[in-house]
């Protein structure tokens, strides 16, 4: 079998390498029309003609071979390191047609490392849309190199840039410069002390803080007769190179590159002008953000009321059908309702991904970091920081993945420890439910409350962000700075198939990523609440019977009763008016006897399940968390969900679910989905709702401020090297929540 | 029967729940990566 050619997928950030790499590999990883989307190498396989093979890597995207992140230094350590089982046989630059000059200062140094390179000009679709022409044989020949011209939105030159793979063994590793003239005597002296290294290598370890082979930059001390400059020279030094470099850049695109501009037919410039615009910019964007909420709520009630009812149905199926047991019961009860709780919220989320995507894939996203940037500049922070905060509305972990571009580590930090703070898609079933609960479903001119809640809960997340670290900024005392340099790449109609994949891909994520860890404490929950620690459990059902029979129903459930006989009677009298049953007066009587009796039952039932549950395992463990947030207006079933969503924040849902399942019984039809349950939860001693406006507005506040994910408090751990600051981040996060929360419940109760 | 098949099937759910739980939140066994790049591995980064 002949041997896999490594091929290293490298270039500026925005100019396609992932979807290069998706075109190559076969492969569906996240693109996106802003920069930053890769912070780690990918790997794929592509066949390539006659039977060969390329193991593709897709490397973070970086403008030079001159460090300043974590993600550059992946690309500059994977291409000097030649013991690296991943180093490249070929490189292939993927550059922009729209930016090559820029583009090609990376070529260049690539080149220089003696390693076969192929030029990759992607988005060719937009040559003659932007007066752009190249003479590719001269271009060639100046860059001594092989150039492919593709466009990955059209799924042009792919086949022919499979073929230079195929032959990259007669690719010219000639240089584009000699690395030498950067400094001739610096130079010379260099190739003294190491006469068998290449030149251009020994440079970029001299001047970066990476090393390879048994070259390392402690080597260079330890040679007599070579000093290193000061930190100062070398950077002068790396000027001149990026001069130079530049320099033999214009003298090839001179010739090699047309640019009419009478026939370049840009609205870019005219859009760009509105969209970035000091007033109208954020204006546009918050009408945007108002639209995509609105249009969230609206779209996905139907699909949502069809997911809450089958899930009640088929629980109620599993019930009625499988054979009386626990494991039924666990079905039933346990997982299929905490199931419940997830699925549910699948349109929702898949909208708020398509929109998402669609700002995205059009180029409107890097315009919202450049309006964000003028804003965080105040707050201490760099537009870099504005990616992972904006990506952080789908996930903390990649988001906090992200800062790794950010060089200055003092911003990195800042960045890691806000982000959590940004509302996150798991925040999104907690606050939809409770909004939904607590909020009124009015509108003020044609918005609805609800949306607008939400929309505000994003605005607080963010806020707090920034808040925060405006007040990091201060406290921490070490200086560094980084500067931002934001792509603007241009506006595309977002393709159907990267929205779809997108869309797809981040909802699967959502259900299949937080749907194990719900499963598994929901069967946990269920089984919890299933085993009693006393007498009482086991004798719940004659000690409720007893209590019946000597005092009768309560006046709070006579109350309730009677209200649900009136609905029934007025349900039954109008449908008979309507003709849409008929029946006697005797049958409606007869009907509403039977119903009466359902409705107690019903009610006797309830009881015993709620007796059971509070003195089961759960109960115990509910009654012991719940001085701790009783004063926020939560009972010890809210404390649960809240304790078990520490693992993820949408467990706090199925958690809910799980509990309101085994704590009543479903013979009440007005009270089987889950978004019924918790309406109709009820404190038992005083009859009032659980879920009031002050208790509902307290848990969207803990929810929007505490740091309730156990995933992200690893990741930070592992982006800072060190448990302290994923402890503080627990502590204060969650201390803020719990303070805030309470004010809210006090004051508005 | 039923109820004992019934009452095994629970318990073995909860144990693999629990187990699930315990390796993804406590403790999970440390994979030995094929991309290993520590100090002294040889990968010639450091």
């Amino acid at each position: 079998m002949s041997k896999q050619i490594n091929v290293a997928l490298i270039g500026n950030p925005n100019t396609g390498k992932t979807s290069v790499f998706n075109a190559l590999t076969g492969l569906n990883q996240k693109v996106g029309n802003y920069p930053g989307i890769t912070v780690e190498k990918k790997e794929g396989i592509c066949k390539l003609p006659r039977g060969v093979k390329a193991h593709i890597i897709d490397l973070p995207g970086t403008y030079s071979l001159n460090a300043s992140s974590l993600d550059e230094n992946v690309v500059i350590e994977l291409l000097l390191n030649k013991n690296d089982k991943d180093h490249p046989d070929v490189a292939i630059v993927v550059s922009d047609v729209e930016n090559l000059k820029r583009n090609l200062l990376l070529f260049t140094q690539i080149k220089d490392l003696q390693i076969p390179t192929i030029l990759v000009i992607n988005m060719s679709d937009r040559m003659a849309y932007k007066g752009i022409s190249l003479d590719i044989a001269y271009l060639e020949k100046q860059l001594e190199t092989k150039i492919a011209l593709i466009s990955t939105r059209k799924n042009k030159g792919i086949e022919e840039l499979k073929e230079l793979i195929t032959h990259s063994k007669e690719l010219s590793t000639k240089p584009c410069m000699d690395a030498s003239t950067i400094d001739e005597a610096y130079f010379n002296n260099l190739r003294k002390a190491f006469p068998n290294q290449l030149l251009y290598k020994l440079w970029l370890v001299i001047t970066q803080d990476v090393n390879f082979g048994k070259t390392d930059r402690k080597t260079f001390d330890t040679v007599e007769d070579f000093k290193t400059k000061s930190k100062a020279d070398l950077k002068r030094l790396q000027q001149k190179e990026t001069i130079k470099r530049y320099q033999f850049i214009n003298e090839t695109l001179k010739k090699g590159q047309t640019i009419d501009l009478k026939t370049a037919k840009d609205l870019r410039i005219k859009l760009d002008r509105i969209l970035t615009h000091k007033v109208w910019g954020y204006l546009i964007f918050g009408v945007i953000l108002l639209t995509i909420f609105q249009a969230i709520y609206d779209w996905s009630s139907i699909p949502m009321d069809f997911i809450d009812s089958s899930f009640a149905s088929l629980s109620e199926w599993v019930k009625n059908t499988l054979p009386e047991g626990a494991f039924t019961n666990l079905l039933a009860e346990g997982i299929i309702s905490g199931l419940g709780g997830i699925v549910i919220f699948i349109p929702q989320i898949a909208f708020l991904f398509l929109f998402i995507s669609i700002l995205e894939e059009s180029g409107y996203m890097s315009r919202v970091v450049f309006l964000m940037d003028r804003i965080m500049r105040r707050f201490g922070l760099s537009g870099k920081s504005v990616v992972p905060l904006i990506s952080g509305t789908a996930c903390a972990i990649p988001a906090i993945m992200a800062t790794r571009n950010i060089e200055s580590w003092k911003e990195r930090l800042i960045t890691i420890l806000v982000t959590p703070f940004t509302t996150c898609a798991a925040r999104l079933p907690v606050y939809l439910i409770i909004i939904e609960l607590v909020i009124p479903e009015g509108r003020i001119f044609g918005l609805g409350y609800q949306p607008l809640t939400l929309m505000l809960l994003y605005l607080i997340g963010f806020g707090a962000a920034v808040g925060s670290a405006w007040i990091l900024d201060r406290i921490m005392k070490f200086k560094s700075k980084s500067f931002f340099v934001v792509e603007m790449p241009n506006y595309k109609l977002p393709l159907f198939k990267n929205v779809a994949l997108t869309v797809l891909e981040k909802t699967k994520a959502f259900v299949f990523g937080a749907g194990k860890i719900i499963l598994a404490i929901s069967i946990v929950i269920w089984v919890l609440g299933s085993v009693g620690v006393n007498d009482k459990y086991d004798n719940a059902k004659s000690i409720i019977t007893e209590q019946f029979d000597a005092n009768g129903f309560s006046d709070i459930q006579n109350i309730s009763l009677e209200n649900k006989i009136e609905r029934y009677t007025k349900d039954l009298v109008g449908a008979n008016a309507k003709n849409s049953i008929e029946l006697s007066e005797l049958q409606i009587s007869d009907s509403l006897h039977l119903k009466i009796d359902s409705f107690k039952k019903a009610v006797i039932n309830d009881e015993i399940s709620s007796l059971k549950l509070e003195n089961s395992i759960l109960g115990y463990i509910g009654k012991a968390v719940e001085p701790a947030i009783r004063p926020l207006g939560y009972d010890w079933k809210i404390g649960i969900a809240i304790v078990s969503s520490f693992a993820a924040r949408e467990v706090f849902i199925g958690t809910l679910s799980t509990i309101y399942s085994v704590g009543s019984e479903m013979e009440d039809d007005e009270n089987k989905t889950i978004r019924s349950k918790m309406n109709s939860e009820r404190h038992p001693h005083t009859n009032k709702k659980v879920f009031t406006l002050a208790s509902g507005i307290s848990l969207l506040l803990f929810y929007a401020f505490a740091m309730q994910c156990m995933s992200t408090l690893a990741i930070v751990k592992r982006e800072t090297n060190s448990w302290k600051w994923p402890i503080l981040q627990l502590v204060i996060m969650t201390g803020f929540a719990y303070i805030v929360a309470l004010i809210a419940f006090q004051v508005l109760k | 029967m039923n109820i004992i098949i019934q009452n095994i099937l629970v318990f073995s759910a909860l144990a693999i729940a629990l187990v699930f739980l315990i390796r993804k939140f406590i403790w999970s066994p440390k994979k030995e990566s094929s991309k290993a790049c520590g100090g002294n591995d040889g990968c010639g980064c450091h």
